[in-house]
């Protein structure tokens, strides 16, 4: 073959080639952009990129498509509804619903699983360990009732426990009595 | 169907379509796409996206809908949006709504003079007895004969202002005006004639009012109505084209055209009191956009005519793969 004759080859080739490229800056181009505008949200709001949030415990629940376990005992020194509403869907979904006191101050946070066993996704609770910890009968299971270190620097009390399928943890920087009564009271709400 | 899902189904076609529009828009400028036949094959895919594609990926694939898909597989999900909330609604809805409004005045910005426009149906024709209807027969069946086409029935105005179209999507028709002979010389004349003829052959009438009501299944599309405007211009494109190329004179087409434009729209506005308010405002930017459009068309005619572009329908099916696949995964 000659030297014309091969470069008369190639030329389609490269122009191919080159659209293949040009394809490939766009298609990519047009992918970055779709996932910065996904990550906005959560950097305009400052939460984790996984962590949703939820107008109230219904829309929660209808996301999931469950039921949430709620208690039953809930004192005067809360706000109802919840602040905050946070979920992380991945194989077993964790949520976790932030309760004010009634001066405004965050007092409580109660996580739950839903779908497994699988521990409370550190995004909506984050772990810390705990400075203290003892085991707590919560209805007929098992339970630890610990100290840690709460989202405000200092010591909250937390109820933890499995029933169901699930498991739950009750932090709070209210009375150990009543977070152990709320603990013992939770139940699916059948509304 | 709960309201979640119907905002849902909404702002996937309007933002799908919005994706899919500057995507396509981006490749047809970056592989120099000039032959109005592929451009208007590649805009046709946008347009065919949220008619064909999306109801089919919504019905084929459900796990689309459910949250698994949305937080661990989605590479946008709208509903990430609606966590930021204004005025007690979240921003997923005030962007399907406000981009819904959008499509719905670009809409009836065409639909209602399109209407008005239909009122009196077509002019009442009277036989061409005269010269200029003479001259007009003569060219038409001249013209015709040229491109290999049967003539369509000629309705000749002998009043009014120069006008020169076709019409119908059954029984085809070519309106010309006394005026408008008057107007254009013989080889501009044939140039206009062939552009309508190109129209005719290409059932470009009937096609525009299925694209309507494309348009009015879209209607708070605005990706989709912009899309299918620009359609419209490349329909306008072809013609020309295919005028040029029967007749050989891009420039007498160049003329014809700018001799009509000027004898019609171009015109500037009478002065006088106006009853619609800011309808100056509102008739300005039309009538440049309109202006714009007849300049850009005669610009293309005084160059050589497009070469189409290679491999054009394998790169056609590459952007239309890759873009679906891309928004399979924008929920």
């Amino acid at each position: 073959m000659t030297a014309i004759g091969a470069t008369r080859l190639e030329r389609p080739a490269q122009g191919m080639a080159r659209a293949l490229g040009t394809l490939v800056l766009v298609m990519g181009a047009a992918a970055a952009a779709l996932a910065t505008l996904d990550a906005v949200p959560a950097w305009v709001q400052g939460e984790p990129r996984g962590v949703r949030k939820a107008a109230s415990v219904e829309e929660a629940e209808r996301r999931l498509k469950a039921r949430l376990f709620l208690p039953a005992y809930f004192p005067d020194t809360l706000r109802w509804p919840p602040r905050t509403v946070r979920l992380v869907v991945e194989d077993t979904a964790s949520v976790a619903l932030s309760f004010d006191g009634q001066d405004g101050v965050p007092a409580l946070v109660l996580a739950q699983t839903v779908g497994g066993p699988g521990p409370i996704s550190p995004l909506v609770l984050p772990e810390g360990p705990p400075l203290q910890s003892s085991p707590l009968a919560v209805g007929d299971g098992e339970g630890t009732l610990s100290r840690v270190v709460g989202e405000d620097g200092s010591i909250w009390h937390e109820v933890a426990w499995t029933k169901s399928g699930a498991r739950f943890a009750l932090r709070g920087k209210v009375p150990v009595e009543t977070l152990v009564r709320m603990a013992r009271s939770a139940h699916r709400e059948g509304r | 169907m709960p309201a979640t899902r119907w905002v849902d189904l909404a702002g996937q076609a309007i933002f799908h379509t919005l994706v899919a529009a500057l995507v396509i828009e981006a490749l047809v400028r970056l592989w120099r796409v000039r032959d109005p036949r592929q451009r208007l094959a590649f805009r046709l895919f946008v347009l065919c996206y949220p008619l064909l594609v999306l109801p089919l990926v919504v019905l084929l694939a459900p796990e689309r809908v459910g949250e698994d898909f949305r937080e661990a597989r989605a590479l946008f999900s709208s509903r990430r949006w609606d966590d930021m909330r204004f005025l007690g609604y979240g921003l997923r809805h005030w962007w399907v709504g406000v981009f819904g409004g959008m499509g719905l005045a670009l809409f009836l910005m065409d639909l209602v003079p399109l209407l008005l426009g239909r009122r009196g149906g077509l002019p009442r024709g009277a036989p061409p007895i005269s010269p200029q209807g003479q001259a007009a027969a003569a060219a038409l069946g001249e013209v015709a004969r040229s491109m290999g086409l049967k003539p369509p029935r000629l309705v000749f105005v002998e009043e009014g202002g120069p006008v020169l179209f076709c019409a119908g999507a059954r029984t085809t028709s070519l309106v010309v005006s006394r005026a408008a002979v008057d107007l254009l010389d013989a080889k501009e004349l044939r140039a206009a004639l062939a552009h309508e003829l190109a129209h005719l052959d290409r059932l470009d009438p009937g096609l525009s009012w299925l694209l309507m009501a494309g348009r009015a299944l879209m209607a708070a599309n605005p990706a989709f109505q912009v899309v299918a405007r620009a359609m419209a211009r490349d329909a306008e494109w072809r013609a020309d084209e295919r005028a040029a190329a029967a007749t050989g004179d891009r420039l007498a087409l160049a003329s014809g055209l700018l001799k009509l434009f000027r004898a019609t729209e171009g015109r500037p506005a009478p002065p006088g009191r106006r009853n619609l308010p800011l309808a100056a405002a509102l008739a300005e930017p039309i009538a440049r956009a309109r202006a714009l459009d007849i300049e850009t068309r005669c610009r293309r005619l005084l160059g050589p005519a497009p070469a189409p572009l290679s491999h054009g329908a394998a790169r056609l099916l590459a952007a239309a793969a890759s873009v679906s696949a891309l928004l399979f995964f924008v929920v």
